[in-house]
């Protein structure tokens, strides 16, 4: 067995230069383009990371269904109580569900990508790689379990005899924002765990008090109704109002999304992304220390 | 003129104590400077913690210097603890995937080269076995073998020479001896002074986080063992024990040969003579003189040899020589190190010691299979025939 030495010249030779941390020295460009040479790992990472999740379970995919259902579940029942759901133009089980089904993904992704470094402390010791591949994993995983919990909404939105049209598309839209969102907000939080263990203990917390702050529940409207212009604006600061209401209309309500809402949204994220992957990677400089 | 594929320019790595500020810091690596020119093969050597493993760490990446820099010319890859990407669950086949992209391959790749990776480590039979069943040698072999699969410009190795069975580290030498013949520079960080010394060009000696020489790596070695024997006597029992002059080891010879060099050979199953001078400056009773063989990385104890029968020896002013015969001499090839001790026999006080750093190189002289020269003699008995007695002479193969 041999290998056919590389002849000179023929292959290019990388110039790799290691100093000391400083955020001068983090050129983001290069290292997307290193990124993308380990696109193969973050496939069969994030395959993996699927496979592994269900494979042991008895009820298996199933699970990224139950999940957005049973919390559907509860606040239809509650509502359908205390009377005066907080929406009419559709049966309030599919409009909560369309806003639980966008908000699961992002919760469980964000909660999920935490830990991602700090539990896989020995590859992080021992190999060098795109450590930021460990976080995006996990967003990869939690998009595919909301392509999986989509079908229930279609399925819902069948029995109900609520209408799909073209307006839908606004969706793609909705999605692409979630999953950068997602992407800037797991490399952030991965990151920080890596020295500061309480971001995994306050992140339940966060979540819980945060879904209550974006319009899952209820409408973006009501938003808007009930809250002083000074604090809504600082409300559709959070990218995912935005997110979650422009989904949600463009699906079950036949409506084109809040341009103001979905605008501040998108110009967040796109000043996020950029700011977050440079912390990461400067933060990765020594987490190898640390975790 | 040869490129430098690796050049380190006071490269220092700082930790911190701690997770609290004021927690403290040690520096890992001080001022590390040396190049690695194309094609070469560097071993840096040193004791546990003298920053090997944390300038490996740096030069693959994994974590960055706090000072200095690090410069490679191409792709490198690294064995650092081979099989820390191994997922218990998987199979040995969706390892192989999971842990060559980790390295940086591409999944065509290593679908090219995963016949040659299986065969390589032996495992074909259990490739779709989930490597949670694997034997810990097998597990070890799949991950060498990936590594070894890479085809990097630069290879970093870690001690996996020291994994796997006697025939599985030979094959590993010898598929590091094509990668360098394929002019791979290469940088070993080794325990293994053997194979630094038969694969290395050049040797670095670290020593708490500094670069103490670099050369030769048969001079590089020995000035480890100089360093090792007297951190070994330091951080021994010794350690608090005040010389009290009444006697002293002055000298340590083997052979015959009365010059004092401090490094001689003797070759395995002849005999040998260790003489060892001392000076008394009155007389002294019930004295053992210990001589005792360490490994070559000075961690194992070999074999002793000591005057402690009948309850030791006298000693009387001005002094004189102790010589301990041992023939046939048992100790394989190689290089071991050597220390004597003078204990009080029934306190077991230490009354002087020699730690000067001796070296002792036994060549090969009877065939030795397993760990050491067995003394032996034979006899062969027909039926009907009257017993031989032993003879007392001890055949010699030579």
């Amino acid at each position: 067995m041999s290998i056919v030495p590389p002849a000179p010249g023929l292959r290019t030779r990388p110039v790799t230069r290691f100093e000391p941390p400083s955020l001068r020295n983090i050129r983001p460009l290069r290292e997307l383009a290193r990124l993308t040479q380990f696109l193969d790992l973050l496939k069969t990472l994030s395959i993996h990371r699927i496979k592994v999740r269900y494979k042991r379970s008895r009820l298996g995919i199933l699970w990224a269904l139950l999940h957005p259902l049973s919390m559907m579940l509860v606040f239809a029942l509650m509502f359908s109580f205390i009377r005066g759901a907080p929406a009419q133009e559709v049966p309030y089980a599919v409009f909560a569900y369309a806003g639980l089904l966008l908000w699961s993904a992002f919760s469980s992704g964000l909660s999920s990508a935490a830990s991602a470094l700090t539990s896989h402390a020995d590859l992080v010791t021992k190999v060098a790689f795109p450590r930021e591949i460990l976080p995006l994993t996990y967003v990869v995983a939690a998009l595919t379990d909301l392509a999986i919990a989509s079908t229930a909404l279609v399925a819902m939105m069948f029995w109900f005899h609520v209408p799909l049209t073209i307006t839908a598309l606004w969706s793609v839209i909705a999605v692409a924002l979630l999953a950068l969102f997602l992407v800037a907000a797991g490399l952030i939080v991965s990151a920080f765990q890596v020295r500061h263990r309480d971001v995994g203990l306050a992140m339940p917390v966060v979540l819980q008090m945060w879904m209550f702050a974006t319009p899952v529940l209820y409408p973006l409207s009501a938003a808007r109704r009930g809250l002083p212009s000074a604090l809504y604006a600082l409300y559709i600061a959070n990218p995912m109002a935005g997110i979650v209401d422009a989904f949600r209309r463009a699906v079950v309500l036949d409506q084109h999304p809040d341009s103001a809402a979905l605008a501040v949204s998108a110009l967040v994220i796109l000043v996020l992304l950029p700011a977050s992957f440079i912390y990461f990677k400067h933060a990765e400089r020594t987490m190898a220390d640390v975790v | 003129m040869t490129p430098i594929d690796v050049r380190i320019e006071r490269l220092g790595k700082q930790y911190r104590l701690g997770v609290r500020r004021n927690a403290g810091s040690f520096w890992a690596l001080k001022e590390v400077t040396f190049d690695v020119p194309r094609g070469a093969s560097v071993g840096v050597i040193g004791r546990n913690g003298a920053g090997k493993s944390t300038l490996l760490k740096v030069l693959a990446g994994i974590t960055a210097p706090t000072s200095g820099s690090v410069t490679i010319d191409g792709r490198l890859a690294s064995l650092i603890e081979v099989g820390s990407g191994f997922h218990p669950e998987l199979t040995g086949r969706e390892n192989v995937f999971l842990s060559a992209a980790i390295l940086g391959m591409r999944r065509h790749e290593i679908a090219a080269k995963l016949p040659a990776i299986v065969e390589f480590a032996g495992v074909e039979r259990f490739i779709d076995t989930p490597v949670r069943w694997y034997s810990s040698g097998m597990y070890v072999r799949l991950g060498f073998s990936i590594a070894a699969h890479l085809e990097p410009d630069v290879l970093l190795v870690d001690e996996v020479l020291a994994v796997g069975d006697a025939e599985f580290q030979v094959k590993c030498l010898t598929r590091i001896r094509d990668l360098k013949r394929q002019g791979i520079t290469t940088i070993f960080i080794s325990h293994d002074l053997t194979a630094v010394e038969q694969l290395c060009d050049t040797a670095v000696l670290l020593d708490k986080g500094e670069v103490m020489m670099i050369g030769e790596p048969a001079h590089v070695v020995s000035e480890y063992h100089r360093r090792i024997t007297t951190a070994a006597t330091e951080a021994a029992d010794f350690a608090s024990v005040a010389r009290e002059g009444v006697l002293r080891i002055t000298g340590l010879t083997f052979g015959g040969d009365a010059s004092g060099l401090r490094a001689l050979s003797a070759r395995t199953g002849d005999p040998l003579v260790v003489s060892v001078r001392y000076t008394a400056t009155r007389q002294l009773d019930r004295v053992v003189f210990e001589i005792t063989y360490y490994s070559s990385d000075g961690k194992t104890i070999i074999a002793t040899a000591r005057t402690d029968e009948g309850g030791g020896v006298s000693v009387v002013p001005p002094g004189g020589v102790i010589e301990f015969v041992s023939d046939p001499f048992p100790l394989k090839r190689g290089a071991y190190y050597v220390g004597v001790v003078v204990r009080e026999a029934v306190t077991r006080h230490v009354i002087d010691w020699w730690d000067g750093g001796t070296n002792l190189f036994v060549e090969a002289g009877t065939e030795v299979i397993g760990q050491f020269y067995m003394p032996h003699t034979w006899r062969v008995t027909h039926a009907g025939e009257k017993t031989p007695s032993l003879p007392r002479v001890i055949p010699n193969a030579r």
